[in-house]
């Protein structure tokens, strides 16, 4: 569905994409994941055919971008949501956009009342907030109707409520059987709703595979309370452990369950509890791309 | 294609920048008019080469021609749309093509305004006062005809520009550059390598010459339009091929 094959691209100095290569299977959602600068936008804007790349190729539909028919029916982006006339109204950008691929009017009043924006539609965007700048992005991405969205951080500088807006409308587009690629910096804004996740850092793959792939071959730590922290901690890391205080008397280890019952055990210290935590797809994400792990 | 065109228009007409153009086309060509009826005897004004000047003055549209070819190219590249104008048509020269057909036409649509202002202008006072007016004459035809294919040749100038700057500031302040300093630096250039004879091929020389109006050392009125459509031909395949590679990111 979406293709990319040993995509390289630099600017200056900066390369941006180093032989990137990943693929995005038909029919599902797929988050595109990475820090800011990893990549992520030089990449889908290769795939749409907006930045030419040096090596590698990117393909959509089994087609470069410029390739398609009627791209704009096929494949639906949001890229910046600052890519609009700040002096024209919302309506008026989409009518242009209409126009030019060959929409009726009427599809604009669709897209409008699906993204909740025909009551500000003739307000100028200047005066839109962030997120109704956002919205008016998917309004055109979806303009066209079209089977595929690539979607470059729509998350960003939503309050929660956008994103759980967003959300919804990913998950009811995923629903109508599109497939989308969304990328973020941010994992959990994806993570409910991906099916898989392609994580991208400084330019490289790092991994490509299910959530439920990602989660299961993740460790988490082993949590444990006990009256008794200190000595324990002790013990702990004279055992090569890695130990944080995380609450009065609770610590964060890892090494595995049994590994520290053993030792509270042998060396009579009372434990109140003992368990493993479930990592989160962003803690996993924060390894992977070599970020702080979280508490 | 035509899609693509009626797009452009649209793009034209819904930002408030086109009350703007509309405005300046009248405003200029009518200041322009009285002014100069109102600084001419008597005498003059009755004369069909006082009245061929008022239709001349309709080239002052053409100012503002250029600017929206500029524009209709760097506003995007400004303001970031040219992100969707080239997701919906990827091939990037049918946009340059679309947009040369959208200035073109929007480029007569301010002349044949500016001839409006300039006969309503001419015509309300020259009546008054009961001077000859030589309306019917075949040569007022002609200048209007030539001052609307003026306008898009400036229009036309500024949409090759445009294409190939990309930059909206320094599109506009290095032609307005060009206009006042570098032409005239290289006329007073060619003046002295003995080459008078190309200063009238220089890009804005050229377009003097296609005013209609004549000049002693400007090109006569077809090889002007030419040389000019030239200069429009080269800089435009040159901004085609800018666009095409550029990474819009």
């Amino acid at each position: 569905m979406i293709e990319v094959e040993g995509l390289s691209k630099r600017f200056g100095k900066t390369q941006a994409v180093a032989g990137l290569s990943f693929r995005v299977e038909p029919g599902s959602v797929t988050g595109f994941l990475g820090p800011n600068g990893a990549g992520k936008s030089t990449t889908l804007r290769s795939v749409l055919g907006l930045v030419h790349p040096d090596a590698g190729s990117a393909t959509v539909l089994g087609v470069p971008y410029r390739r398609l028919d009627r791209p704009f029916h096929r494949v639906g982006a949001v890229l910046e949501a600052s890519e609009v006339h700040p002096g024209r109204s919302g309506r008026n950008h989409l009518r242009v956009l209409a126009a030019a691929a060959g929409l009726p009017r009427s599809r604009v009043e669709e897209v409008l009342a699906l993204v909740e924006l025909s009551g500000s539609a003739k307000r100028r965007v200047k005066g839109y907030s962030l997120g109704m700048r956002q919205r008016l992005g998917l309004a055109a991405a979806v303009l066209g109707d079209p089977e595929v969205l690539v979607l470059d951080e729509p998350a960003n500088g939503l309050d929660p409520a956008g994103i759980r807006w967003l959300r919804d409308f990913l998950r009811s587009l995923a629903a109508e059987g599109r497939t989308i690629l969304v990328s973020s910096h941010v994992l959990s804004e994806v993570a409910q709703t991906a099916d898989r996740v392609v994580i991208i850092h400084r330019g490289r793959l790092i991994k490509q595979a299910s959530v439920a792939e990602v989660l299961a071959g993740a460790e988490g730590a082993t949590r444990v309370r006990t009256p008794d922290a200190q000595r324990l901690r002790e013990l702990l890391a004279a055992a090569g452990a890695s130990v944080t205080e995380v609450g009065e008397g609770v610590l964060a280890v890892d090494l595995k369950p049994e590994r520290v019952g053993e030792l509270a055990a042998a060396n009579a210290i009372v434990l109140h509890e003992l368990t493993v935590e479930q990592a989160t797809l962003e803690e996993v994400f924060l390894e992977l791309t070599g970020g702080e792990t979280t508490e | 294609m035509s899609a693509l065109v009626r797009s452009e228009l649209l793009k034209i007409r819904t930002t408030r920048g086109w009350y703007a153009y509309l405005t300046v086309v009248v405003l200029l060509v009518g200041v322009a008019v009285a002014g100069d009826i109102g600084s001419s005897p008597d005498a003059e004004r009755s004369l069909l080469e006082f009245q061929l000047g008022l239709v001349d003055s309709a080239g002052f549209a053409a100012l503002l021609s250029i600017i929206l070819g500029i524009t209709i190219v760097t506003t995007e590249f400004r303001h970031g749309t040219i992100t969707p104008t080239f997701l919906v048509e990827p091939q990037r020269e049918r946009v340059v093509a679309a947009k040369a057909a959208a200035v073109s036409l929007v480029a007569a649509l301010f002349a044949l305004l500016a001839l409006v202002v300039a006969a309503a202008v001419a015509l309300t006072w020259l009546s008054i006062i009961g001077a000859d007016l030589h309306l019917g004459d075949p040569e007022i035809g002609k200048r209007a005809a030539q001052a609307v294919l003026l306008g898009i040749l400036w229009g036309l100038l500024g949409l090759a520009i445009g294409a190939l700057v990309h930059s909206q500031v320094a599109a506009l302040v290095g032609t307005l550059i060009w206009i006042f300093l570098g032409e005239t630096l290289l006329l007073g250039f060619f003046g002295l390598l003995d080459l008078d004879g190309a200063r009238a091929y220089l890009p804005f020389q050229a377009l003097d010459g296609a005013d209609g109006t004549g000049g002693a050392d400007l090109l006569s009125y077809w090889p002007a339009v030419g040389v000019s459509l030239g200069w429009i031909a080269l800089l435009g395949a040159a901004g085609i091929v800018r666009t095409q590679r550029r990474d819009i990111t």
